[in-house]
C-alpha cells in the first residue's frame, strides 16, 4: 500500500540579505492514513517549515531542491503552482493547527464566517449549507452553545475553546492529512489532555493522517504511532514511537530524554544538552551535532563524515555517525 | 442595537464635552495675552494719531463687557456661539466675525477636506499594493515618490508650480478665482474658474498628506501581513483579492481612520502658509495673521474654535466608522453588546 504521505530528500533554503540559509535538509519522512507522526525537536530545528513545505506556506525567498518530493495522494505537490492545485493542499485535502489559536482567527471577522468561507471554497455547496455543516462541527469538538460561538469573535472564546473552534475548522473540510504545529503549547496542562483527547478520537473517527509537532516529548509518548527527531534541519533519528522512547540510539534524543524531570526523583539535577543550537547561518558541514555531540569521534569532530539514516532495528533508523563514532 | 445607540450617544456627548474644555482653554489663553480688546483698539487709534484718555480706555471696556468676570465672559462667548452662532466682533477689525469669516472658513475647509479625501483615496489602494507587491520596483518608485512628498516644503512646491505656470501659461495661479470672478456673485462659470486654481493647493496639501498616509497604510500593512492569522486564512485556501481585502487590509484600516482627524489638523495647519504665497483668501491665513500680527483673540478665537469642531466631530465620526468595523472596539467598548 503506498504511503498517505512520502516526503523524499526535502532541502529547503532561504535567500536572506546574510546569504542562503539551510532550514532543512535531505530529510525523509513518510505517514500513513489513520497514524500520527510526532515530529520533535529545539526551536529552528525545521519543524514547522517541513510542515509548511506540504502546504507550500513558506514565504517568497524559499528555495526547495529540484530532486525533492512531497508525494501526497500520489501528487508531487511541490510541482503544485496553479489556485486550483494549491487550493488542494491548502485547507482541502491538508488542514493546519498552529500554535496560538487566537492569532490564528482573524480578530475582525465571526468564527463561524471563517468557517463558511473555507468551506465554500472547497466545497460545492451553498452558505446555509456550510453554516450547518460549521455548527456541527463546532459541537463534534464539544463547544457547548456552537450556534452562539457560530456567531462570535475569537477574543471572545477561552484559549481552550478557541483551540478547539481551530479544529473544528480545520476538520470541516475533512482533510486526509492534518498539520498540528505546537497545538497545545499555548494551553495549560488540563486544556492541553483535553486537545490531546479530541484529536485522538477524531484521528479514530474520520481515519486522517496526523503530523503532530512539538518539542514535548511527553505529548509525544501520548499521541504519536511514529516520530521523527529534527535537529537544525536533519532528522537524526526516527521510527516507532516505543522503540525511540524507550532506545534512544541517537545522543540528541537521548539529550532530550534526559532533559526531562524524573518523576521519581525530583531531587535529580536537570540534565539540559550541553552548548546551544548553532545559529543556521554557520550550520555546521557533515555531521551537523557534532558541535554538540558528548562523543565525537575524530573523524567526525573534523567534519569528514556524512549524516545517512541506518536502521539500527526494524523501523528504527538513526543517523550513522553516532553508530561509526561508536 | 440598543448598546450602539448608547454607544453614539456616548461618544456624541464625549465630543461636545471636549469642545467646551478645547473652547475654555482657547479662551483663557486669550486672557493670558497682556492687555485686553480695549486697550489694543485704541492703542491703535492712538497710532493713528488720536488723543486717548484714560477714560476712554474705561468707557470702551465697559462697552465691549470687559468689566465682567472672566467665567461670566465665556460663558456669554460660548452661548453667544452655540444659541446664536454669533462669534461677536473683531476686536481690531471692529467687523463682524460671521461676515468676516463667512465663505473663508468654508473655502479653508474644503480645499483641507478635499485634499484630505483624495490622500485617503490614492493612499489606501496605493499603500496596500506597495506592500504587498513582488516587483520591488514599484515599491521603491512609490516609496520615492512618497518621501519627496514628505520631504519636500510645501511653500516650495507651490512656488515651483507658480514658476512653472508662469513660464508656460503666463498665470501665476495665485489667489482662488480669477480677477473677473473675483467679487461676483456664485455661478457655474465661477465654480469651473475655482476649480480651475483650488487644484493647485489641493495638490501641494494633497502631496503631502498622500505622502504620510501611503506610508502609515504601507507600515501597516506589512505589519498585519506578517501575522498568523493571514497565514492561517492562506492555509485554508483563501487567495487573491479575497485575502488581501478581508484579512490584512481591513485589519490595518482602523488605525488609518483613527488617524483622519489628526491629518486634517495637519493639513489645516499647513494651509496658511500654501496660502500665504498663492494669495488665498481663506482663513488659515487670516488665523496667522490674527495670532501673530494684530493680537485679535476674538477672531482667532473664532476660528480655532471652528476648527476644534470641525476636527471633534471627524473625530466622532471616525469613532463610529471604527465602532462599525472593529467588533473589538464595539464590544470592548459597549460591554459585550
Amino acid at each position: 500500500m503506498s504511503h498517505l504521505l512520502e516526503v523524499k530528500n526535502l532541502d529547503v533554503k532561504f535567500d536572506t540579505d546574510e546569504g542562503r540559509i539551510t532550514a532543512v535538509e535531505n530529510i525523509s519522512l513518510s505517514l500513513d492514513q489513520g497514524k500520527v507522526l510526532g515530529i520533535v525537536g529545539e526551536s529552528g530545528s525545521g519543524k514547522s517549515v517541513t510542515a509548511k513545505a506540504i502546504m507550500q506556506l513558506n514565504p517568497g525567498n524559499t528555495n526547495y531542491n529540484d530532486d525533492a518530493e512531497i508525494i501526497l495522494d500520489n501528487e508531487n505537490v511541490l510541482r503544485f503552482t496553479s489556485k486550483d492545485d494549491l487550493k488542494k493542499i491548502r485547507g482541502g485535502k491538508v488542514s493546519m493547527i498552529f500554535q496560538e489559536p487566537m492569532a490564528s482567527f482573524a480578530p475582525a471577522i465571526k468564527i463561524g464566517a471563517q468557517m463558511v468561507e473555507q468551506l465554500l471554497i472547497h466545497k460545492d455547496i451553498n452558505k446555509n449549507e456550510a453554516k450547518e455543516i460549521s455548527i456541527n462541527m463546532l459541537q463534534r469538538v464539544g463547544i457547548a452553545d456552537a450556534e452562539k460561538r457560530f456567531n462570535q469573535y475569537a477574543f471572545e472564546l477561552s484559549g481552550g475553546m478557541r483551540q478547539r473552534a481551530m479544529i473544528a475548522m480545520a476538520l470541516s473540510t475533512m482533510p486526509k492529512l492534518l498539520l498540528a504545529d505546537e497545538p497545545t503549547t499555548a494551553l495549560d496542562v488540563t486544556i492541553q489532555a483535553q486537545v490531546i483527547n479530541l484529536i485522538k478520537d477524531i484521528i479514530q473517527e474520520y481515519q486522517m493522517g496526523v503530523i503532530f509537532i512539538t518539542h514535548d516529548l511527553g505529548v509525544i509518548a501520548q499521541i504519536a504511532d511514529d516520530v521523527a527527531v529534527m535537529y537544525l534541519g536533519s532528522v537524526v533519528e526516527k521510527g516507532p514511537v516505543n522503540k525511540i522512547l524507550k532506545n534512544p540510539k541517537h545522543p540528541y534524543t537521548k539529550g532530550l530524554l534526559e532533559a526531562l524531570p524524573d518523576v521519581n526523583n525530583l531531587d535529580a539535577p536537570l540534565r539540559p544538552i550541553p552548548g546551544n543550537i548553532p545559529s543556521p547561518l554557520d550550520r555546521p558541514s557533515a555531521c551537523v551535532f557534532r558541535t554538540r555531540c558528548p562523543n565525537p569521534c575524530d573523524n567526525c569532530r573534523e567534519g569528514k563524515t556524512e549524516m545517512g539514516l541506518m536502521e539500527v532495528e526494524p523501523g528504527h533508523w538513526v543517523d550513522q555517525c553516532c553508530i561509526n563514532c561508536g | 442595537m440598543i448598546n450602539f445607540v448608547q454607544f453614539t450617544f456616548t461618544r456624541a456627548f464625549l465630543a461636545i464635552v471636549t469642545l467646551l474644555i478645547v473652547c475654555f482653554i482657547v479662551f483663557s489663553l486669550m486672557e493670558l495675552v497682556p492687555g485686553t480688546c480695549a486697550e489694543r483698539y485704541l492703542a491703535f487709534k492712538n497710532t493713528q494719531g488720536s488723543q486717548i484718555t484714560y477714560e476712554d480706555i474705561e468707557a470702551e471696556k465697559i462697552r465691549l463687557g470687559l468689566d465682567k468676570p472672566f467665567l461670566y465672559r465665556y460663558g456669554k462667548w460660548i452661548s453667544d456661539i452655540v444659541i446664536n452662532q454669533d462669534f461677536g466682533d473683531s476686536c481690531i477689525l471692529r467687523m463682524n466675525i460671521n461676515e468676516l469669516l463667512s465663505g473663508r472658513f468654508t473655502l479653508s475647509l474644503t480645499i483641507c477636506l478635499v485634499a484630505l479625501i483624495f490622500s485617503y483615496l490614492i493612499a489606501i489602494p496605493v499603500g496596500i499594493i506597495s506592500a504587498t507587491t513582488k516587483y520591488a520596483s514599484l515599491d521603491n518608485t512609490l516609496k520615492f515618490v512618497s518621501y519627496l512628498g514628505i520631504a519636500l516644503p510645501n511653500f516650495l512646491v507651490a512656488l515651483c508650480i507658480m514658476l512653472f505656470m508662469t513660464i508656460y501659461y503666463g498665470d501665476t495661479m495665485t489667489g482662488l478665482f480669477s480677477q473677473e470672478y473675483e467679487n461676483e456673485p456664485w455661478s457655474s462659470a465661477k465654480l469651473m474658474d475655482f476649480l480651475g486654481r483650488a487644484w493647485l493647493p489641493i495638490f501641494v496639501l494633497g502631496w503631502n498628506a498622500t505622502a504620510f498616509a501611503l506610508q502609515t497604510v504601507r507600515a501597516l500593512m506589512l505589519d498585519e501581513n506578517d501575522k498568523l492569522y493571514v497565514m492561517a486564512a492562506r492555509a485554508r485556501g483563501v487567495s487573491g483579492m479575497s485575502l488581501l481585502w478581508r484579512y490584512p487590509a481591513k485589519h490595518s484600516l482602523g488605525p488609518v481612520i483613527n488617524s483622519i482627524g489628526f491629518d486634517l489638523n495637519r493639513i489645516f495647519s499647513a494651509l496658511p502658509i500654501v496660502a500665504l504665497i498663492l494669495i488665498l483668501t481663506e482663513a488659515g491665513a487670516l488665523l496667522i495673521e490674527a495670532l501673530a500680527r494684530s493680537n485679535d483673540q476674538q477672531l482667532a478665537g473664532a476660528i480655532i474654535f471652528l476648527l476644534t469642531a470641525t476636527i471633534v466631530f471627524v473625530n466622532f465620526v471616525t469613532d463610529i466608522i471604527l465602532a462599525i468595523m472593529d467588533p473589538r472596539i464595539r464590544k470592548g467598548v459597549m460591554g459585550g453588546g
